[in-house]
């Protein structure tokens, strides 16, 4: 099995987010009321900061779709996450501490999903579909059933998702998106060059394969996970961030979005196959549809509608592409 | 090759679901009249119908007086999701549209976005909930305080003065009940000496079985000396009244005061078990919402605190035009079938 090779398909896949992208942008352009109120500078700030958690929460969720699994608990780690950087902040943590911390929180829990899910085989997704209903017990438990306002802000945790500063201008962007942005970087070269993220494309294409190969698989996807839930807990972070206070009831249904970006991103549910860049840009092509839809005033129902078949049309283009291919042909 | 057809096709449909959804035939240029977007918490709920109704009458006034002005009625994707609620203004500071008009799910989280309108120069005006800031234009919502004076003065006057009163507390934390549980008690205090509160200290919490439960609990220690119940809002007086009922003492034994109306509370008006109701007038607010926004963009100077007023609404004046406006509000003159 030549490790180097796996999860590296043709261009045309690679590129088909992008392009995707490019089509609703193309589409909007397309639309003259919307050409003038979409592409403006302070608009796109605007979207790139409603995408960092949704493509945070992706990079970590890019690992587990690629290895063949699934992670369900997504959004009720960030809301317990949200949760614990309110409470970190109320007991005079700083900034680094709230982050580590936080970070460390969703890796445990991580952890807990990937160990369960090693040692005893079982479905991801039960184990996960678990853990999603145990985390969001456990921060509306922590917030004693209420939001957590600390009653002394801190301003660097604050200011991570802050844009009020210009809100009409492209620069300057929130740390948050910086940050997002540099992890990206990173997380790219972990998934595409790392030994790691080799073994990642291995167990995700056959995991007795990767077996015999002499990939140590469960402690490899104990790593998957714990890794996947501590982007959940910086993705936690910029949650308490945008709300300024932590809300256990917050980011619910969120790992379907995340799921959905990582999908439309060119992952595919039986593993082996995605990337960072993709799931990336499918968060920020679904945070473009929704600011899109929103400032041309479409109703919030059409709105669901568009980003659902978005959704099925992005998948889609897989099975459909062979079928045109051969009808094309045979109408020549 | 193939991408860009199914592109294409994609592209198509889309075009084709947002032509087809154009309400009003206003989808294409803004024009030159003023663009006023309206934030609600929901949008299925009929609390916020009305307040939808509401704008759109200020919207046709408006119109009419010769200042030209568009309504955009938003609300979060995810019905009381702060998160979508924030990323709705957001979008529309992106749009830069001329006002907005916010009904805030809360009071903390979406502080920073109505200041970031600020800083965009888009002037906000706060409906229904406050907002722990005063970077806004004004607020404009139910007095309820006053509110819940008018339910004490109530009572006390069915009471003719004297007797034994609880009243049942909703929800730790929530800024709205407390306010009106504070009314009720200064108007017992102040203008009914004689009238005894038994309870004033006990909370139901958030949902009518809790409510319940609750009641009961109250009922068992005082239900023998009681003369009459003061309620803060929709779920405690339902179930309030069901506990009285269970007890024997419903129909005007002990007097029960309500506040906001539902089905089942104006069913239990209408047959004598319920002695009255503090009904709020949400199609006043969202009309004076906007009205207030426009004369601030206009240059005017508004009050920074604007009551939307409260009605006492009881078996014998619930037919009246006035309060059947507020129990039945026509909503299709103003939203059209479709809602």
């Amino acid at each position: 099995m030549n490790l180097a090779q796996l999860g590296s398909r043709d261009f045309l896949k690679a590129v088909r987010p992008f392009v995707g992208l490019f089509m609703v942008l193309l589409l909007f352009a397309m639309d003259a009321e919307l050409r003038s109120l979409f592409f403006k500078g302070g608009n796109f700030k605007t979207i790139l900061t409603q995408t960092v958690i949704v493509a945070i929460g992706a990079m970590g969720m890019t690992l587990v779709i690629v290895s063949g699994g699934i992670d369900l608990s997504a959004g009720s780690l960030v809301a317990l996450c949200s949760v614990v950087t309110a409470k970190l902040i109320e007991h005079g943590h700083g900034l680094a501490a709230v982050l580590a911390l936080t970070v460390l929180v969703g890796g445990l829990a991580g952890l807990a999903n990937g160990g369960i899910i090693a040692a005893f085989r079982m479905m991801p997704f039960i184990v996960t579909l678990g853990m999603m209903g145990i985390a969001r017990g456990i921060s509306k438990w922590l917030a004693d059933n209420q939001t957590v306002n600390p009653e002394v802000p801190l301003e660097s945790v604050n200011s991570l998702m802050d844009k009020s500063q210009s809100p009409l201008t492209f620069f300057p962007l929130p740390d948050g998106v910086w940050l997002a942005l540099g992890l990206a970087v990173v997380m790219t070269v972990v998934l595409r060059s790392s030994v790691f993220g080799r073994y990642v494309f291995a167990i995700g294409s056959n995991e007795d394969t990767a077996r015999l190969c002499g990939i140590r698989v469960n402690a490899n996807k104990i790593a998957i996970y714990a890794l996947a839930g501590a982007f959940f807990g910086l993705a936690g972070v910029m949650q308490f961030s945008r709300l300024t206070q932590g809300d256990p009831s917050v980011a619910i249904g969120l790992e379907l979005q995340i799921i959905a970006a990582v999908v439309i991103g060119g992952a595919s549910l039986s593993g082996g196959a995605g990337s960072i860049p993709g799931s990336v840009i499918g968060a920020f092509m679904m945070a473009c549809l929704a600011n899109g839809s929103s400032i041309k005033d479409w109703p919030n129902y059409m709105q669901e509608i568009i980003i659902g078949v978005v959704i099925i049309l992005a998948v889609g283009m897989d099975k459909v592409e062979p079928m045109l291919q051969r009808f094309i042909r045979r109408g020549k | 090759m193939k991408s860009w057809l199914l592109g294409a096709a994609c592209a198509a449909l889309i075009l084709v679901a947002g032509c087809g959804s154009d309400p009003d035939g206003s989808g294409g240029s803004a024009g030159d009249g003023l663009e006023i977007v309206v934030i609600p918490k929901g949008t299925t709920h009929e609390f916020w119908k009305s307040i939808h109704a509401g704008a759109k009458k200020a919207e046709r006034e408006l119109n009419a007086a010769g200042q030209p002005v568009k309504i955009i009625w938003k609300g979060p994707l995810k019905e009381d999701d702060r998160d979508e609620q924030i990323k709705v203004v957001e979008n529309f500071i992106g749009r830069e549209v001329d006002g907005m008009v916010l009904a805030p799910l809360d009071e903390n989280a979406l502080v920073r976005p109505v200041e970031t309108a600020g800083k965009a120069k888009i002037p906000v005006v706060i409906i229904d909930s406050g907002l722990q800031s005063d970077k806004y234009a004004s607020f404009v919502a139910t007095d309820n305080y006053v509110g819940g004076r008018m339910g004490g003065e109530h009572l006390g006057e069915l009471l003719g003065g004297k007797g034994n009163v609880l009243m049942l507390r909703y929800a730790v934390g929530s800024a709205s009940t407390t306010k009106r549980e504070e009314g009720f008690l200064d108007a017992i205090k102040e203008k009914y000496p004689d009238i005894k509160v038994l309870s004033s200290d006990q909370y139901a919490g958030a949902t009518r079985d809790l409510a319940y439960t609750a009641s009961q609990n109250l009922l068992s220690r005082y239900g023998n000396e009681l003369n009459g119940v003061f309620c803060p809002n929709e779920s405690v007086t339902v179930s309030m009244t069901k506990a009285i009922r269970d007890l024997g003492k419903a129909g005007g034994n002990v007097k029960i005061v309500g506040f906001d109306t539902s089905v089942q509370s104006l069913r239990d008006l209408e047959a004598g078990d319920v002695q009255g109701l503090v009904v709020q007038n949400p199609i006043r607010m969202g009309y004076l919402g906007v009205k207030t926004l426009a004369s601030h963009i206009s240059g005017a100077k508004v009050e920074k605190r604007i009551d939307t007023g409260v009605a006492m609404v009881t078996k014998e004046n619930m037919s009246e035009p006035e309060i059947q406006e507020l129990l039945n509000p026509p909503l299709e003159e103003y939203l059209g079938e479709g809602n």
